[in-house]
Formats: C-alpha cells, structure tokens, sequence
C-alpha cells in the first residue's frame, strides 16, 4: 500500500488554502519537455468541433441547481 | 479560449462520497487506486470542511514538468493527459504535485510501482477515442461523448463543479453573492495561476 | 526538470501531520484498512475487467445488440433519486446523472452514484439453497417451494398459522411490498411486518394521532423555502445526502440551520448553531425550547385557537421544565436554548426533520409528538417552508408504510377490525368468511387490554420482537404457540437489538427461509447447521415497479437489467409460494401472471389503487405515474408543479393523498394541511380523525378551512350520512350510489353500469348501514369526489391535537431510558409500568429499569449511519465500490474517554452492553462525541463476538467488508404504542482487547 505521506501534503494544502488567502508561489516551475507519446486526436478536437463544445456546455446545465 | 476547470465548493460539500463512486463507475478503476478523494479538515470539531479533490489538471502542471519521460501532455481545452505506455512509474509526478493526484496501483512484484493512473477529466488517454483499449488503460472518455465528469455531474450537492472555466467561475460566483460570503476557489490559483 | 519546495511548506505540513484532529475518518480508515482481513482484495484488477466481466456474463442474456437507456431510482434512501441506466445486450454498462428528476437534479450520493455495481455483483445468492449439515446445498426452485412449503404447512397443522413469522421489506416496490401483506393475510396471519417498525413507527403513531396522516408534510424541494430549519436526530449528510443539496439551497436563500444531536455529525458542521443534546432526553429539549416561546409570547395564537387543541395542557407541563431543569436533564444551557427558541419564532415558516435519533427510543412516540407540538405552538404546519420534514428511511419504506407489511394494519392504515378486514375481502374480490377461516380459529387471545379476541384483530408480533415470539412461554404469548418459522424476504436482522438472544431464537426455530439478494447476517450468525434456506431474491433493478418516496411522490421505476443469476422478483416468489398452498386463484383473481410466474406490477398497483381510500392513493395508475417520469423535466423543482405540457399543474409523483379515481385528475399533494389552497389543487385541512369533541370539547377547526370551501368551519369526515345532511348526496352518480348501496350490504355487487332506475331506491332512503358508508369504505370514490366538489376535505377539517388520550402519556413526558447512565434522574422521570401484552408479547420496562449499570457501563452508546452503508448493509458491503470507502466496524469514542482508559486510536476494543453482548471493533478517537458517549455505525455484520463468520457464507458470497453489528450489545426496551426498539440510548464499557 502506498506511504501517507501524500495525505498529509494534501492536509497541508488543504489547511493552507482553507486559512489562508494569501498563497506563496513556492514551487519553481520548470518548462516540461516536449511530449513523446501516441497522439490523442481529442487533443485538439475541442477546438475544432463547435458542435462538440457545445453539447459540452449545455451539458453543462445539468450542475446548475435548476 | 475554453478551458476546462475543476471547483469543488466546501461550503456544500458535505463528504458524501458520491464523486468517488462515480469515478470509480465510470472509470471502473480497481481497488486501492483513487483519482479523487474527499478531504475532511478538522473532522469532527467545529469547523468542520470537505473537500473532493483529484487531478486539478494544473495549466503549468508540475507533473509534465518532472516527468522524465515526458508522458504528459496537455489538451487545447486544458486537460492533462499521460500515456501510459510511456509512463515508468518512477513517481516523481506524484511529488511534484501539489494535490496528490498521482496514483500508483500495486503490481505482482514487490515494491515496484505500476503505471501511474490519475485523474482524465474522464477524457480517456492518447490513442483513438472510445475504444476498448482506451477504456483498460485509462477509462471513460465521457468527453468525446459530449459528457463532462462523471464526479461533478453526479455530485450529491452540486458542490464539485466540472466544466469550462468561465461557466463553473459563474455558477459559483452567483451562490456566493446568495451566501454574502466572500469567494473561496480552493485551489485555483495554485492549480490555474491567477488567470 | 526539478522541482523545489520551499521549506516553509514542508514545515507547515509536519505540523499539520502532528495535529492529531488533521486526520479525518477517512485517514483513520484508511490505516486501519491495511490490516483489514479480506479487504485488501483485488488489488490490481486492471480497468476494464468488470467491463469484461459484464460482457461476459452477457452470453446468458437475451442478444439485443443496441444501447438501451433504462430510467431507474435508487434503491437505498427515500430522497428517491433518478439514475439513467445504458443496457447493451442485457448488461448494465454504463451510469448516467438523471438531471431532468426535478428530485435529484442529476444528483447522487456514493450509494446512488455506485448503483451500477448491482448488476455487476459476484456476491449474490445465485440459486436456491438449503444448509445441510453445516453445507451450503444447491437446490432447484421447484426443490425448494416444495420442501419449504411442505414444512411451513406441517407446521400451520401442527400449531397453526401463527406459528410462521413472515417479514417483508421496505425495500420492495409498493408492488411487492402490497402483495407481502395480502399473502400473509391470505396464509391467515398478522404476524408480519418490516423494517419501518423500527425506523419511523413511532412517527407514524404520533404525527397521525397529532393531525391525521404519520407521513412528511412536506418534502425536500420544499425546503428551500424554509426560514429556519431545526434537525434533531436526524444526519441528512449521510442519511440522505441529496437532500443536502435542497437544505443548503434553503440555507443559501437565507435559512436559519440548527442541529440538536449528541454528536457533531457531518450536517451539523453546516449548521449556523449546533447544541450537543443527551441521549434521550429530546422531550426535555422541546419542552425546554417551548418553555422560552411561552414565556416569551412567541407562540402564534391565531394559528393555535383554530387549528390547535390541548396545547394548555402542554403548557402545564412545559412549566415544569425551566432553563435550569431543561439543561440538568438534555446538557444544552439556558442561552443556547434560548437564542434557538428566538431563531424559530423570528424565522417563520420553519421546518422540524427529525430521523432515527427521535424515533429509536423506548418513549418514541412522545418524542414525535413534543416535535409536533413545537410546530404547531409556532404555527408551521400547513406552510410551504414549514412542516414536519419527517426523512424516512429505505427507499421504499414510505410507500411500504402506506401499502404493505405491517403486522398492526391491513395495507392504507385501515386497522385490523372486522370493517377493516371486510373493506379488503371487498376489494380482493374474495368471501371474508373464507378469509376469517384462513385463521387460527382454536381461541381468543388478550389483545392488550385484558379483552380476548379473535388473532384476525390482533396485531401480529412486530419485527422488533419475533426473537420473543420464539423464546417467550408461549403461555404468555397472545397466539396460539410459539414462532416455530421464519420467512425473511428482504431485511437485515442485524439491525434489530438483543444480538445474544436472537441467536438464541435462531437456533429454536424449525426453519430459517432468506429470500434475499445477499445471504445476510441471518444465514451465519448462528450455529444451525440444517434447515436455513437461501432464496435467490432480485433487486428492484431487476423488477418494474412503483416506489414512493419520503415526500409520497410516488415513481415509476423501470426494470434495467433481467433477474439474474436464478433470482426471481419478491412477487413472483410469493406467487409460488401461494401456488403451493393452495390459495393463487384467490390472492391473484384480479391480477395477472405471466409466464416467467412475475404478477403484473400495473395489475398490482389498479389493486392498490381500488382500496387505498384512506391515504389518497387511488388516483395514481401506471399510467399516471408513467407520464410522469417521462415528463419529469416539466416539473418545477421547487414546488414540484409541472409547468406545461401533459402533466400541467400536477405534483411531481402525484404525492399521496392523490384523491379519488385516476380519472378525477387529483393533482395530488404537495404540502399537507395547507389550508391557503383548493382541496382539488392539493389543499388540505388537519383530518378529522378522533371524533368532534373531546370531554366536552369541540376538536374540529375554529374559523379555519381550506381555499374555496363550501363549509366555512370545522367539519367532521364525509360519509354517506353527511352528504345526506348536506344536501350534496344527489350529487352522486347512479354507479357511485350503486357501489355505496353495495357497500352498506343493501344490494348486490354492481356488475356493468348502472342507471337511475336501478338505485332510485336508495336516492332518499334513510338507512344507518347507508350512512355509514365514508370517504374510506366507498369504493366508486363518488364520496371523495363530491366532498371536492365543495373543495372540502373527505377526511374532514378538526383541529391537530396537542394531546393524544388514548396513548400511554396523554401528554409527551420525558422518561429516563431503561439504561440510563443518569441513574439520580430515574426516581424523577421513571419508565412505565411492565405490561402483560403488547402485540401478543409481554413488555417489560421498569423491571429492567430498576437495576442501575451506570457503574459497571457508564459509556452511553448509541448508533447512527454512515453515507456508503445502507441499514443491515449486507447489500452495500457488497458493493465493492463502497466498501473499499469503510473497511472497518468501529466506535467513536471521546479522547478524554479513550485516555481513562488506555486506549490508543485505531486500536482494537470490546465494547460490552450491560445484558453481556460484547463485539470486537476499532477505536476511533474523536471529539465528535461528547465525553461519556460513544458511537457506532449499525451497517456491519458478519462477524459475532470477536469472530468473523467468513466461513459459514456460501461460497464466494461474502460481503467484502464484514464487521461486529453494534445490536450484538444493544439491549432491551420498546415503545409502548408501536414496539419500536430503543437503540439510541442504552450503556456500555469499553476496554482494550
Ligand atoms: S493536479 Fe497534479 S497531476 Fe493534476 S495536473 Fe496538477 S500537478 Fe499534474
Ligand atoms: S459528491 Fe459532492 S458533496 Fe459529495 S463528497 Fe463529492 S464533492 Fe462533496
Ligand atoms: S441513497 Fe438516497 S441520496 Fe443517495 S443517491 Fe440514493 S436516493 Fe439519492
């Protein structure tokens, strides 16, 4: 079984960002390599099928309270 | 540009476990792997707060970042995707992020971790969508189908929102100006930045 | 390609991970699930092998080849949820929000989100079996009926019908359930009964001897209108989860949410005030708010001199209980109570949800009415926001409630007298003679009160206590011999108190039948080796039916997946069974079979429909409730008024009482007693229900009557004779009058239609048998529709009664539980008297009471749910998915307790009652509870005593997650008017094992 230490690294985020507003950007972001695997041809669909972002948004009527 | 964002709203978030169930129904991901979680903070004290939390599907994700394979990779509408066949299971993704999403199931010999599994948006993985291949590897791909999340359409409280940003950002802001609270997008700016 | 944390976060997490309130349950069980035996399973099942799995088990299935989309409702709470189901070739693959249910809006919890798993289950009971010499043996049906029925008759011969104990469920449609009672009524018995016995029984009692019908006044949707909201007892966040989504939408438009419990529980951590109550002492805490609203004035008077009658009475007893004596008894302080008194009055209309908290104790009944009597004095009953939100339980044990098992009433509340029993040979088409004879006819037994009478008017024995109906001397016993025989369709026994004594029952008995989908608890907890049968049982998923939900909007529920494995629907194994002895034609005159032996749900429910007068439940057919559920996205989704299209101006689920026929188009109601509408349009007054006056009192209403009515005052319920008086009885119908003149017993039955001429003999005849025919008994419904005509209300307009003289405690008193760790306050507020009989057993009370164990058990325990589990759970522990979230039997106990007793969280402990029963679970260390109180879910079984029963299931049948069931040290103690079990209030010790 997995170690807990994830658990309580996302107890502290948690706790940081219940209490506090003010985040610290503490993590140094690096630029990720270029991406080496098997294309997904959902990937860029989105963008180009209109009809599929908007089934997608009126979908997305199912999560407002109604 | 759309862009796919996560929010789940602790002020009704009451721990329910339905979106986990409903990741795991949609996703039939196997025991002991958990692409979402509810967090309780201050169990049973006053004070009280949950939160469901899985892959935030980060705009700078950190994971892509450490990969050293470069299995990730990020999709128009802004959800982070790896390939497992790519994938080595060294784990570094799973300390670079700050949500604990990476998830590593247990394989026959010991100590050595399986394919990293995490949360798609139930966008599936690389590779043609909707195949049967797609579904073992990574899951539903509930998006290709013109459905969002299986989580947040099935939350119990319609505290976990999935969807483009804007649309969730607006939902959100309308019950906050009801409550007369001041927002509290948990995890927003450390996942999106302050876009 | 690095990534550096900045030290203040890793500092900040340490810290975070010192903090021993950090950890939540979750974290709790996820540690303790890593020792858990059995539970680490699967482990590395790939994706898609369930999906495989599926397919696989298709090949058995009928080919279709195409996507079918099945509109189911959750099976494991009365919120009602909608579930969209995609079937491909017989198997359930997919699960789908149902957004379009104006209930759920899409909407699950982790049960109702995980439904699909039902038709994947590798845990069922895949064919019939019997237990042979300690070995499971595969039976074929055929087998089985037969050797089941042969001993269940040898037994009916030897000592008669009531000597098997049959027990239904909540979890049946109103279908099944329906056919349940009338089964046990055609085996000629009242000793059957179901799972609200023991869940919402003293609400039925009380709320129904308070204002008429026991049943939520209003609904959930209806919350959004609240303006306060008061929970006692009850945890919505895990009991009914979707019903959150409606109490924060009202608490977002600006409610007032207070929670009264004795623990912190996941609703109250919504809550604007929580006050942390005593086990027990709910009537004390009413009282105690009562006390400042009286003292304040902020009673609604109005409300109270129309609508009200015997509140005096009630104030002299809230009299007595004074900040200082309210706080001594329930623990909350004077200002606490106080600013909660204030938010109730200062926020009108307000609501009042309570759960098993209130309903679970041995004073039930008087806690249920001390909540009744708080709405009234505040005048919100009758109001959209206001309201008795009662939150049943099972998905269907509303609707079970109103139409199925219960031992003390033929199904629509009718009772048990001869005008009861001939209303239903009338409607079964059969001979009451033949019907009275179907019973023990060797003699009379007490019935109660000292008086013999005949067992077909006699309660039967309640399912909170067959265990006594096998081991009591059945001299004491008010039926002929003891329970020799069990038939269990569809409940858990591990929900029921006295874990010791029913294995002792359980070994007695001559035979154990289980017509379940799982194997329960019931086929391991005992040592039988021989003669315990399994019945492979469908789920509602695999049956179409009706089931109502906790608002009494009833809905059309769809099959989504064929029986499987050799299961059969509860129905179609009934109608086996009444095949074997003898009486199919009978119980099935008017209902079709068809060839897979499944009695025809629509049949089944026009049945439920020609009887059900009393309760409204006759003017909702199938095909009714059909167009409902496909037009449910019509239906607004805070009144539940459909706006537009076929169902215009209905309520969504047509919400009982939905009066008179179909075709008289009642649209059903949505908020009981609401006087500010038409009857017609869903309008009501309180009923009429216990006469017109009382010592001398007029009890009908003073001045108040609903919209539109003819009669502007008080009336008494319609009958035959009133209309006469009225006027209104030329009203009726040559077919109405007919079927009235049949009723009274002055013609025959009516076949075809019938002309004037044929009852112009009746049109002015004054006749006592004529007169008495009423709202309840006439079955054209020409009474209902007359009386609707005038917008009155069939059942008549009184006021609510404060006060209930024929219950034990006219007036709701506080009484100590029969284990009380406050032993001073005994001699104060004592318990009853035993008594000889309740409902065929003897119930004793201050016999156990005058033994104090606050010494040697000073921990008060009590019982509550959690959100994967349902009831006994069996089922959701099988549901791999939601075992994977509780993997554990545990007890919440207080630091301050924990550390008096060396015990360290996650440990485990044996927690013991004070009548011996002792179970073996983990520590969990919380201030949840408060100090001096522990807590236990009541979903686990499987395990007895320290020892897991792994090896008595069937093969490969058992649940995933197995546990200690926290009945196994709860004790004795029963409400006097329903025999409601008291689970929420009793003493243990515990110590580390
Ligand atoms: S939440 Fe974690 S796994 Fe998801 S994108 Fe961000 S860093 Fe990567
Ligand atoms: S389903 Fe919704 S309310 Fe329930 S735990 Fe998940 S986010 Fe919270
Ligand atoms: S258990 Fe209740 S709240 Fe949960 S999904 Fe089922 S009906 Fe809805």
């Amino acid at each position: 079984m997995r170690s807990r230490i994830p658990h309580i690294l996302l107890l502290a985020v948690g706790v940081l960002l219940l209490t506090a507003c003010y985040e610290s950007s503490d993590v140094t972001r690096h630029e990720p390599g270029v991406y080496k695997g098997e294309a997904d041809p959902l990937a860029k669909k989105l963008e180009n099928d209109g009809e599929l972002r908007e089934q997608l948004n009126q979908r997305f009527d199912g999560q407002r309270d109604r | 540009m759309a862009r796919m964002k996560f929010l789940c709203d602790a002020d009704r978030c009451i721990e329910c476990n339905g979106c986990v169930t409903a990741c795991k129904n949609a996703n039939e991901v196997p025991w002991g792997v958990n692409r979402r979680r509810v967090v309780t903070l201050n169990d049973g004290l006053p004070g009280e707060k949950s939160i469901s939390v899985a892959c935030m599907h980060c705009t700078d994700a950190p994971c892509a970042a450490v990969c050293p394979v470069d299995c990730f990779y990020t999709t128009d509408d802004g959800i982070v995707l790896h390939d497992k066949d790519l994938c080595i299971g060294c784990g570094y993704c799973f300390y670079a992020c700050p949500f604990g999403a990476p998830q590593f199931p247990k394989t026959e010999a010991f100590g050595v971790r399986g394919k990293m599994d995490k949360c798609t948006f139930c966008a599936g993985g690389p590779g043609e969508d909707g195949t049967e291949e797609e579904f073992e590897k990574y899951g539903a791909n509930r998006i290709a189908d013109g459905k969002l999340p299986a989580c947040a359409e099935m939350c119990a409280t319609k505290a976990l929102l999935a969807g483009d940003g804007d649309m969730v950002a607006d939902i959100y802001r309308e019950r906050v100006m009801r409550r007369g609270g001041r927002p509290q997008t948990w995890g927003w700016s450390k996942a999106y930045g302050e876009g | 390609m690095k990534l550096i944390r900045k030290q203040a976060q890793a500092t900040s997490s340490s810290d975070a991970a010192k903090r021993g309130s950090a950890f939540d349950r979750r974290t709790f069980l996820k540690r303790s699930g890593l020792t858990a035996s059995g539970a680490a399973v699967a482990g590395s099942i790939p994706l898609g092998m369930m999906r495989r799995r599926a397919h696989a088990q298709s090949d058995s299935a009928p080919a279709g080849g195409n996507v079918e989309v099945k509109r189911t409702v959750c099976s494991h709470c009365s919120v009602g949820c909608g579930a969209i189901a995609h079937v491909e070739n017989g198997v359930w693959v997919q699960q789908e929000p149902d957004f379009d249910s104006p209930l759920n809006m899409g909407a699950n919890c982790a049960k109702g989100a995980a439904l699909r798993y039902h038709g994947l289950s590798d845990k069922r009971v895949r064919y019939p079996m019997k237990l042979v010499d300690g070995q499971w043996k595969r039976l074929s049906w055929e087998q089985a009926v037969e050797e089941i029925g042969d001993q269940f008759l040898n037994i009916r011969e030897e000592s008669g019908p009531d000597s098997v104990w049959w027990c239904g469920s909540s979890k049946a449609n109103n279908e099944g359930s329906y056919l349940q009672r009338k089964f046990a009524a055609f085996w000629g018995t009242n000793n059957i009964d179901h799972q609200a016995r023991i869940c919402h029984s003293t609400t039925v009692a009380g709320v129904a001897n308070t204002w008429g019908y026991g049943a939520m006044t209003n609904s959930y949707n209806d919350m959004h209108n609240c303006k306060a909201m008061l929970f006692i007892g009850s945890n919505a966040a895990e009991a009914h989860p979707v019903a959150m989504h409606h109490i924060l939408r009202g608490k977002e438009n600006g409610a007032k949410m207070i929670v009264v419990d004795p623990r912190l529980t996941r609703t109250a951590a919504h809550a604007d005030q929580y006050m942390r109550l005593r086990p027990g002492s709910d009537v004390a805490f009413i009282w105690g708010l009562l006390w400042h609203i009286f003292e304040n004035g902020w009673e609604d008077a109005e409300y109270i001199s129309q609508r009200v009658y015997g509140l005096d009475k009630i104030r002299e007893e809230v009299a007595n209980w004074d900040p200082a004596t309210c706080e001594e008894v329930t623990g909350v302080p004077e200002e606490e109570m106080r600013q909660a008194a204030q938010t109730l009055a200062e926020n009108r209309p307000g609501t009042i949800v309570w759960c098993m908290g209130g309903t679970q104790h041995h004073i039930g009944n008087n806690n249920t009415r001390a909540y009744c009597v708080l709405q009234l004095a505040l005048g919100n009953i009758g109001k959209s926001g206001g309201g008795a939100n009662i939150f049943r339980g099972h998905d269907n044990v509303q609707g079970a409630t109103d139409v199925g098992p219960n031992c003390q009433t033929l199904p629509g509340y009718y009772g048990l007298s001869d005008g009861a029993w001939k209303h239903w040979a009338r409607v079964w088409d059969v001979d009451y003679d033949w019907l009275k004879a179907r019973f023990d006819s060797e003699g009379e037994y007490d019935s109660g009160d000292g008086t013999l009478a005949h067992p077909m008017n006699i309660p039967g024995i309640p399912v909170s206590r067959w265990i006594d109906g096998i081991l009591e001397d059945p001299e004491s016993l008010s039926q002929r011999n003891n329970i020799r025989a069990v038939f269990f369709q569809g409940h858990a026994v591990n929900s029921q108190t006295r874990g010791p004594e029913m294995k002792k029952a359980i070994e007695k008995l001559d035979l154990v039948v289980i017509s379940d989908p799982y194997p329960t608890h019931l086929a391991v907890m005992s040592e039988r080796k021989n003669g315990v049968y399994l019945l492979p049982t469908s789920t509602q998923f695999e049956q179409i039916g009706s089931v109502t939900a906790s608002n009494r909007s009833i809905q059309w529920r769809e099959k989504v997946i064929d029986p499987m494995y050799e299961s059969k629907p509860d129905a179609a194994i009934l109608h086996l069974f009444a095949r074997k002895f003898g009486f199919a034609d009978e119980m099935f005159k008017h209902i079709s079979v068809d060839d897979s032996g499944m009695p025809s749900p629509e049949d089944t429910l026009r049945e439920i429909n020609r009887g059900h007068w009393t309760i409204g439940y006759t003017g909702q057919s199938p095909e009714r409730l059909k167009l409902h559920a496909e037009n449910r996205h019509t239906f607004d989704t805070t009144t539940l008024v459909a706006r537009g299209g076929p169902c215009d101006g209905e309520t969504y689920g047509l919400p009982w009482p939905c009066w008179g026929t179909p075709e008289m188009k009642h649209p059903g109601t949505h908020v009981l007693y609401d006087n500010s509408k038409p009857v017609s349009e869903g309008g009501l007054t309180f009923r009429a229900r216990f006469g017109t006056e009382h010592e001398g009192n007029n009890i009908l209403a003073e001045g108040a009557y609903s919209k539109n009515s003819d009669i502007e005052d008080g009336y008494p319920e319609f009958s035959y004779g009133l209309l006469r008086r009225l006027g209104w009885h030329q009203e009726l119908s040559a077919d109405e009058l007919a079927t009235v003149a049949w009723v009274a017993g002055l013609r025959e039955k009516p076949t075809g239609s019938a002309s004037e001429q044929d009852v112009a003999e009746f049109r002015d005849l004054e006749s006592d048998a004529l007169d008495a025919v009423n709202w309840k008994t006439d079955l054209s419904g020409g009474i209902q529709r007359v009386a609707i005509a005038h917008e009155c209300a069939p059942f008549g307009n009184a006021k609510a009664r404060a006060i209930v003289w024929t219950f034990p405690d006219q007036v709701p008193l506080h009484r100590e539980p029969l284990y009380t760790a406050r032993y001073d306050l005994v001699s104060k507020y004592p318990t009853f008297e035993d008594r000889q009989s309740i409902w065929r057993v003897p119930t004793r009370y201050e016999s156990v009471q005058n033994t104090d164990h606050s010494g040697e058990y000073p921990l008060v325990f009590t019982s509550g749910r959690l959100v994967e589990y349902e009831g006994g759970g069996e089922e959701t522990r099988s549901i791999k998915w939601l075992a994977e979230l509780q993997q554990d039997m545990f007890v919440e106990i207080n630091p301050a307790d924990a550390n008096d007793r060396g015990i360290k969280d996650n440990q485990w402990v044996w927690l013991e009652g004070p009548e011996g029963g002792h179970i073996k679970i983990r520590a969990m260390i919380t201030d949840r509870v408060g100090r001096g109180v522990v807590w236990t879910p009541y979903h686990f079984g499987g395990w007895y005593q320290g020892k897991d029963l792994i090896d008595r299931y069937p093969n490969g049948s058992e649940p995933y997650v197995r546990g200690e069931a926290c009945n196994t040290a709860t004790t004795y103690g029963y409400d006097p008017v329903t025999l409601m079990q008291e689970t929420k209030s009793t003493l243990c010790q515990i110590k580390a094992a």
